[in-house]
């Protein structure tokens, strides 16, 4: 019985396939979209853009911004125009050498209007690209090519952010024209070939030995897709994957079981309540105030999430100019918040509803908020929806309260100040809680708009600290990631944005 | 028969119909918005109009729907908002993965759930029939969901047997081929076990022992051909359903298959390719159908449909 049991399981290791000790084994939670970059709404179509293809800048795992195809870049005194020098020695895949041309017309490519359903926001701020891309006009006056590595980029008003921008996978280099299934077999030029794409089951990848920052270490890099948390994590267990994201519930027994392989640290992330600063006593600070000091953010955070966050004061996040680790959170008090709302002059409390998608571990956390509130006599209904329909009411204004969190596409404060709180994209834009201040507005355009970066830093603090007061937000925290590496795994660190990891120097030791 | 046959297939148009409807109809007044889905956050104003006008949603309903049917007719599904592809060839694609998991589903509750039928009726009251009902209590008791977990862990976790997820190779067919078939097996057991003691009982059958046939020769040729009807009515409706319905069992085990097409369409509100889908899978449940009404005349001649 022993032998029948012993071969059964050496038949059955066999099988399992983890592709030789040359590969490296990540996973995506669902299939990317496309792998063309101009099709890139998605995190897990940017991650694979990002490690197929090269952009002008790019971002390292600790999300420092890095050159690129472009070697070098300078602004002029006014930040207008952006003059990009790129490398002579980056290929396609097909070997055929990158020029700047190439690159105008990638940018071109993606803000084509025929690209129907992209991101191309991110190249907008190029004189020109949003006409373009609207169909009204035929070419984008922003962009010269000055020479076969020089490239000029003229914007419709000064953007220190610009260069991050471009670090986006929408401003991926492309080899033009592409064939037709280029969506689904690309060349690139990045650090990775693309080898083969099975829907909804893995990518595979393989190393560019010509790749101009020299060749990844690993052989190959496979990308399972694994929509389940808890299947992610026993796929790790059982050494099928390399690294995984330590699902929140599991974040104790991890903890014990597997303290060595264990990564912490704080995303570029925002887990908070939007406020419609619009809608009935909401319009009132002092009403938003009192929701602040009713919520016990601290509790919360150690029982539901697992100690997994930073208490926030603040949408900034640490490590980003702005953020201010001197300012006190709101603090749980219930009797402030109901003296807040007396001196508002509902005493007596009122109802609303708290909107909220369907996330396991948001559940939870919308009942403890809405035992919170009810403490102080507001009466909040909870509104459960799948994301697209819960984002949709939000984005149109009929939710109260939505429970939400916010990834930082690029590490920088205008990526929280501008679309988070200023009034042009209420909605939308990213402005759930329609907020409009103009004090606020102005001081967000002049953070985007200056070459000083003392003077961007000092007004990102008072951008960061007038938010606070204006208290759009019920202030949550910063959350963490946890992510786990095997131990036969080195050089492996995971990103603070998703397209910061290219597993150039992650490989599997014996 | 092949007037029975045409007859029926001259029923799918209908029926087909009336799912194209009511569906197009629901996904016109469910919430979310589409376009939304597609372009991301941050979005602007102009663009999403721009998006909404180029996918005709601004279009009365009348005209979406004519314009959608002249697609069904000429054979196209439309192309996926999200993926930018025709749906036919994403559906064809991940088809061939959920028919071999439904397939091995089914195989692995007929042997085993009629194996069990029939030595329960055989041995009723055996220490092997007890276990068996309480056995089934479990199978139909607990969710797909928490067995499939339960399965990865003691068999890829921890005795590290199999893979967790995925679909390499035929190995990576046997946990969540148990997962979907495990309620099949519980309702065919039960199925089994009814139809094959009542056939038991029957004058034939006293007749066949009496003529000195082995026991094996009575239970199996002469009772469990007779007691088949029920069963291929249940493996026949169990089969359309996991050909149609298996999104939790993809889901944990990771398998590429229509069922998680489907759900990440709901997800990301990409109509077109939630239409699509509901109109191939209704496609495949009638035809499922329609071979179970088949199969019975070959089980039973008393079956006849002309």
């Amino acid at each position: 019985m022993h032998r029948i049991l012993l071969a059964t399981t050496l038949v059955l290791s066999a099988c399992n396939d983890q592709g030789g000790d040359g590969t490296l084994n990540y996973y995506f939670t669902y299939d990317p979209r496309s792998l063309d970059p101009a099709l890139s709404t998605d995190v897990p179509t940017g991650e694979v853009v990002s490690l197929l293809f090269d952009n002008l800048t790019q971002f390292d795992p600790d999300a420092q911004l890095k050159p690129g195809l472009a070697r070098s870049w300078e602004t002029d005194a006014a930040g207008l125009t952006y003059t990009f020098h790129l490398r002579q020695d980056a290929t396609f895949h097909d070997g055929r050498s990158i020029k700047a041309e190439d690159v105008r017309a990638s940018f071109l490519r993606a803000l084509a209007p025929g690209t129907t359903g992209g991101r191309s926001w991110p190249l907008y701020p190029i004189k020109g690209a949003r006409a373009y891309s609207a169909g009204q006009t035929k070419n984008v006056q922003g962009m010269v090519v000055r020479d076969d590595s020089t490239l000029a980029l003229t914007l419709e008003e000064p953007l220190n952010v610009f260069p991050k921008l471009l670090a986006m996978p929408v401003a991926a280099v492309v080899p033009t024209p592409t064939p037709s299934d280029f969506d689904q077999r690309p060349t690139g030029s990045g650090p990775w070939r693309f080898v083969s794409w099975s829907h909804d089951d893995a990518i595979m990848l393989a190393r560019n030995e010509s790749y101009w920052g020299g060749a990844p270490r690993a052989d190959s890099l496979r990308i399972r897709i694994i929509p389940e948390p808890l299947t992610q994590a026993a796929e790790y267990e059982s050494g099928q994957l390399s690294v995984v994201e330590v699902p929140v519930g599991e974040t104790r027994r991890w903890e014990q079981n597997h303290a060595d392989e264990l990564q912490r640290r704080p995303g570029l992330k925002d887990l908070y309540v939007a406020i419609n600063t619009t809608r009935g006593p909401l319009k009132d600070v002092r009403v938003r105030r009192a929701l602040n000091h009713a919520v016990d953010v601290r509790t919360l955070l150690a029982t539901v999430m697992a100690d997994r966050g930073v208490v926030s004061a603040g949408s900034v996040p640490p490590g980003i100019l702005g953020h201010d680790s001197t300012r006190a959170p709101f603090g749980y008090d219930p009797a402030r918040a109901k003296q807040l709302l007396s001196e508002a002059g509902h005493p007596n409390g009122f109802s609303l509803k708290l909107w909220r998608t369907q996330r396991a571990e948001l559940a939870r956390l919308a009942q403890s908020i809405q035992q919170n509130l009810a403490e102080i006599g507001i009466r909040a209904e909870i509104v459960e929806r799948d994301a697209s329909s819960a984002r949709a009411a939000v984005r149109n204004g009929e939710a109260d309260l939505f429970l939400t969190d916010w990834w930082a596409d690029y590490p920088d404060p205008e990526n929280f100040n501008y679309p988070l709180f200023h009034s042009r994209n209420k909605g939308p834009g990213g402005n759930y809680a329609f907020l409009s201040d103009a004090p606020l507005d102005s001081m967000i355009l002049r953070a985007r708009a200056t070459t000083d970066e003392a003077e961007k830093g000092r007004l990102s603090r008072d951008i960061d600290a007038r938010v606070f007061e204006l208290a759009p937000w019920i202030f949550l925290w910063f959350p963490v990631d946890v992510w786990a590496s095997r131990p036969d795994v080195r050089g492996w660190r995971f990103p603070l944005v998703f397209t910061g990891q290219r597993w150039m120097e992650a490989e599997r030791i014996q | 028969m092949t007037r029975f046959i045409l007859s029926r297939l001259a029923l799918l148009v209908p029926t087909l119909l009336g799912v194209l409807v009511v569906t197009f109809l629901l996904l016109y007044v469910a919430p979310g918005d589409p376009v939304q889905s597609m372009v991301g956050e941050r979005a602007d104003a102009e663009t999403l109009a721009r998006l909404r006008a180029e996918l005709r949603l601004d279009d009365p309903l009348y005209r979406q729907f004519g314009h959608y049917v002249g697609g069904v007719l000429r054979g196209d599904l439309g192309t996926s908002y999200i993926t930018r592809r025709p749906i036919v060839d994403d559906l064809l694609e991940r088809f061939p993965a959920t028919l071999r998991l439904a397939g091995a589903a089914m195989l692995f509750a007929a042997v085993l759930g009629i194996s069990v039928g029939i030595y329960g009726a055989w041995r009723p009251g055996s220490w092997i029939d007890r276990a068996a009902t309480f056995a089934a209590y479990l199978g139909v008791s607990f969710p797909v969901y928490w067995v499939g977990l339960i399965l990865i862990l003691v068999f890829a976790v921890h005795l590290r047997w199999l893979p967790p997820s995925g679909s390499a190779n035929p190995v990576y067919l046997i946990l969540p081929a148990i997962t979907l078939g495990m309620r099949s097996v519980a309702f065919l057991s039960r199925m089994t076990r009814a139809a094959m003691q009542e056939v038991l009982q029957s004058d034939f059958i006293r007749t066949a022992r009496a003529k000195g046939l082995s026991q094996t020769r009575v239970v199996l040729s002469h009772g469990f051909r007779n007691a088949l009807l029920p069963v291929v009515t249940v493996l026949g409706l169990d089969f359309g359903s996991y050909l149609t319905g298996s999104i939790l069992t993809e889901t944990i085990f990771s398998w590429p298959g229509v069922g998680r097409y489907v759900l990440t369409a709901i997800d990301k509100r990409d109509l077109p390719a939630i239409q699509g889908s509901i109109l191939f899978l209704s496609l495949v449940f009638v035809m499922v159908n329609l071979l179970t009404d088949l199969l019975y005349a070959r089980v039973d001649p008393r079956v006849a449909y002309d």
